[in-house]
């Protein structure tokens, strides 16, 4: 292992970097591809009155994915100094040689992606003071908001400028620009001895769109809703879920449309295409080119161009999302799904902005004559819910009704169930999404029966 | 296989580091840090005994964290020569919070620094044998074969997936009060996932134990043996019915069940929580918090653990801290900031993912320590229960010390027996109030793996414990 003498190095650019590599892979003979990114972003957080930490982030890197006798081999660099690029080529090259061949593996130069506006008007207008400002007034409208807001733990702003390329030995040559802010804020709130914590956040693509008086009353709504919570009972009741919990448990089972999961057998829905496998209200569609979704993208982690995907409609399973080489394993096309998780991860298949359409009925009607709970959250999703069996296991925050009538939040309680037989179990769909931070939106839905586990 | 050559160049000259240090106090810091780090990592997958993906790369960064008070700015960039670590010092001293005192800065900005480090003596706790850098991956592959194995096609198991990760970090810490330490950390780690299936029935077992170890770790945990621990976990919860919903007893079974006093209790331990009034356990110091059959300990002292620190990333050089003895709170994990805010003691936790995340204060190996019982005694207290013996993961709201976490492989238990297999059952409760019902301890401590997500990134910790009974918590089954 040779290593780098730090501190005098020479840096190259993300775009000269690719230069360099499509040009050293060319001189090999290597099929080549480059994704690379360049990130910069600030974030503040506000405690007590003040900014308590303040983040200032430059980072920026180089993925490699060289082809080599039809396998896939990967490296990553962030040191960008001729030498380190030449031995991440080397590196992927020499992982190419250990993977097992995949028929179907190819690099494509595709067709030109949609337009896209992820950038709107830039950051450079907008001063460090007006983030800084954002960040505490966040946290002096929640904290003002109501006397049993007793501390604000996490309360900020962020922001992040994205400059992304793709490009391949045949000719591919692809930029993007994203921007975003963001806030968020989270109280804890108390009263009579009982502690609670919830919280809101508000995504633009704007800077001058952020609205902090309205986030934090939103997020200090939610915190104090949930005070004066009695014991869940246990056994199994109808219930209506909101459509930001519902979203956050539509992205925790994202895995079982992936072309991937399929290939390897771990989808509980392979071979299932053209089966009725949900309730005929429901019709989920995965659209990449939402001008304001969290996850938008012109085109994927390969350069494929975005377009919706319709995954099931009307109850009937009509599509997997697949990248390059599970559709043409699996004898179609890429829908545009390739993800990775920045220059340092692999290419696999993943959901963009999903969603599960409205329907047609309002709010009111879902909860009427209900006895039974309202969901309203879900925590542990990471080791709760099983993409590869569909079952689910997990915290909850919600409500009790009786006859259509909310009478009390509920003590920390579980919801229990399996996603198909979930989605099966649908009995009315709301008319308006609500869109949750995992990049997925979902009208409220009542289902006939839920599995709470209480006191 | 030949070890690389421990002697290699520092990371970083002294007087770059002095100047970068004293530049980025310009702006009238109290204290500036610089953290630079150049890690390479390795990442291999086998999917039915195939290799599906290797990857892995060279992460190269540096961040300048400075203090105002106790308010913190922090930058970082990838761009680690002279001119960007200047660029660096520069935009982090203009960042803004040192208004106002601006005259208070002691150091003109074209300074040479002058500081007069003192090299903080890292002792490794541990030494790789078989260091990863130093092993080639067709090695590595043939361990992974090893593990595969030892799982596919035993009982009912259809899929097996098997993942080696291996990290090598090196580390240079240096800041304004003259501190300067150099670290290499070494990971190595084999994950096995194999899926049973019969019919229309699937299940999944994972096993994925690791080490602060070279590949010397899988000679004591043999390939073999995940291969079968996650085979075994499969098939036995092939055919489980689905666990019962409602407060009842449980038994939760050692090593990674001490996952739930990682997420009841010890995250709201870290001074993270505690300085913002964020922590159920937050001036409660001194006071009975648990059981009296509790003892629970914060250590990074265990040589070649997976939650081992040699010194940790403000240059502090780990300890051994008894956070609960004999159920009352003795200690709270601390880092720079936090014991600026609260006035406790460092505990030498401070720790970050890498040079992305300014340091703060996280577990390293977190375990209840030894009580008296052994695993049947326990068992044999339950009349109507669960025995949840091995965990997934979980999460925690610091705040209020609501948690969950989720049982990978649990049994009913009947009349003091262990007996069937039930599955889909997560555990829920609030930490501040479980860790007074932990009613039972056994002898039986072993630790487990994992990786820790908060506020400073995904960092490598053990939890662990012995066996336990609390006499009641949330079950969320179906039934």
């Amino acid at each position: 292992m040779t290593r780098m003498e730090l501190g005098s190095t020479e840096q190259l650019s993300i775009e000269a970097a690719r230069t360099y590599l499509l040009e050293r892979a060319g001189e090999r003979g290597v099929a080549l591809e480059v994704f690379a990114q360049r990130q910069s972003s600030t974030s503040v957080q506000a405690f007590g009155g003040e900014v308590s930490q303040f983040k200032l982030a430059n980072r920026q890197g180089v993925g490699l994915r060289a082809l080599v006798g039809g396998a896939w081999g990967y490296s990553f660099s962030e040191n960008l100094s001729p030498a380190a690029l030449d031995r991440a080529l080397d590196s992927a090259v020499e992982n190419a040689q250990l993977v097992h061949p995949e028929r179907g593996a190819a690099l494509v130069a595709w067709g030109e992606p949609p337009a896209l506006d992820l950038y709107g008007e830039g950051l450079s207008g907008v001063s460090v003071e007006q983030k800084v400002g954002v960040a505490l007034a966040l946290e002096s409208a929640a904290k003002e908001a109501d006397p049993r807001v007793t501390t604000i733990p996490y309360g900020g702003y962020q922001d992040g400028d994205i400059h992304a390329l793709i490009a391949n030995t045949e000719g591919l040559e692809r930029t993007d620009a994203q921007l975003y802010a963001m806030q968020y804020v989270y109280p804890l709130v108390s009263e009579d001895g009982q502690t609670k914590m919830s919280g809101d956040w508000q995504f633009t693509r704007e800077f001058t769109e952020l609205d902090p008086t309205r986030t934090a009353l939103s997020a200090v709504e939610k915190a104090t809703r949930l005070l004066g919570a009695r014991p869940a009972p246990s056994g199994t009741f109808p219930a209506v879920f909101s459509g930001e919990c519902l979203a956050e448990v539509l992205m925790l089972f994202s895995p079982i449309f992936s072309g991937r999961m399929v290939e390897e057998g771990k989808s509980p829905l392979a071979g299932r295409l053209g089966e009725t496998i949900a309730s005929p209200l429901v019709t989920l569609v995965d659209d990449a080119t939402l001008p304001r979704g969290l996850s938008s993208r012109a085109f994927d982690a390969e350069g494929c161009p975005s377009a919706p995907l319709t995954l099931v409609d009307g109850g009937r399973l009509s599509a997997f999302m697949h990248n390059q080489d599970t559709a043409a394993r699996a004898g179609t096309v890429s829908t545009g799904h390739a993800s990775r998780h920045g220059y340092q991860g692999t290419v696999s298949v993943g959901p963009s902005n999903l969603m599960l359409l409205a329907g047609n009925t309002p709010a009111a009607g879902l909860t009427g004559g209900l006895t039974g709970v309202r969901v309203t959250g879900v925590s542990g999703g990471h080791a709760g819910a099983n993409p590869i069996t569909g079952d689910f296991s997990l915290e909850a925050e919600g409500f009790w009704f009786e006859n259509g009538a909310e009478q009390h939040p509920l003590e920390v309680f579980t919801v229990a169930g399996n996603f198909l037989e979930l989605l099966a179990g649908i009995e009315a769909v709301g008319d308006e999404i609500e869109w949750s931070n995992y990049s997925a939106g979902a009208p409220a839905v009542r289902v006939g029966a839920l599995g709470i586990g209480g006191s | 296989m030949t070890a690389p050559s421990l002697t290699t160049p520092q990371l970083l000259d002294s007087h770059l580091a002095a100047e970068v240090l004293t530049l980025a106090r310009a702006g009238g810091a109290d204290f500036s840090e610089l953290f630079v780090e150049d890690t390479v990592n390795t990442t291999l997958r086998l999917h039915q005994g195939e290799v599906k993906d290797a990857g892995g790369g060279n992460l190269f960064g540096a961040g300048v964290r400075l203090l105002y008070g106790t308010r913190v700015v922090y930058a970082y960039t990838n761009d680690v020569t002279a001119s960007g670590l200047r660029e660096l010092a520069d935009s982090v001293s203009r960042a803004g919070l040192g208004q106002g005192r601006a005259d208070s800065g002691e150091v003109g900005r074209d300074g040479a620094g002058g500081l007069d480090f003192r090299k903080v003596e890292v002792k490794p706790l541990y030494v790789a044998r078989e260091h990863p850098l130093g092993v080639q991956r067709r090695e590595k592959l043939a361990l992974m074969r090893r593990a595969h194995g030892a799982a596919a096609g035993v009982g009912d198991v259809k899929t097996v997936d098997v993942t080696y990760l291996d990290r090598v970090q090196r580390v240079l810490i240096a800041n304004s009060d003259g501190l300067w330490a150099e670290d290499e950390r070494v990971w190595s780690r084999l994950v096995v996932n194999a899926i049973a299936q019969d019919g229309t029935f699937r299940e999944n077992g994972y096993y994925g134990p690791g080490a602060g170890q070279g590949l010397e770790f899988f000679e004591t945990v043999t390939p073999e043996s995940i291969g079968a621990e996650a085979a075994r976990i499969a098939n036995a919860m092939l055919r489980a019915t689905y666990a019962p919903a409602g407060k009842l007893p449980v038994v939760i079974g050692n090593e990674f069940g001490g996952v739930i006093f990682h997420e009841a209790c010890g995250h709201s331990l870290e001074t993270t929580g505690v300085e913002k009034n964020a922590s159920v356990f937050a001036g409660q110091m001194g006071q009975p918090i648990a059981h009296e059959s509790v003892t629970a300990i914060d250590d990074g002292t265990i040589g070649g653990s997976w939650g081992m620190v040699n010194v940790d990333d403000e240059g502090m050089p780990s300890q051994r801290t008894v956070l609960i003895d004999k159920g009352v709170l003795k200690s709270f994990i601390v880092d720079k900031v936090g014991a600026l805010k609260t006035g406790y003691a460092r505990t030498g936790s401070g720790r970050r993912q890498d040079y992305t995340f300014a340091p703060a204060s996280r577990m390293r190996s977190t375990f209840i320590d030894n009580g008296e019982a052994t695993p049947d005694e326990l068992i044999r207290q339950v009349t109507h229960g669960i025995y949840a013996r091995t965990m997934g993961g979980g999460s925690v709201t610091p705040g209020t010390g609501d948690y969950n976490f989720a049982v990978n492989e649990a049994y009913m238990i009947r009349d003091g027996e262990v007996a069937e297999p039930i599955k889909g059952a997560s555990l829920v409760g609030n930490g501040a109030q479980d860790l007074k019902n932990i009613v039972g301890v056994a002898n039986d401590l072993s630790l487990g793996q994992g990786m820790c997500g908060s506020i400073s990134g995904s960092i490598p910790t053990d939890v662990g414990q012995p066996h336990i009974l609390i006499s009641e918590i949330t079950v969320g089954g179906r039934a």
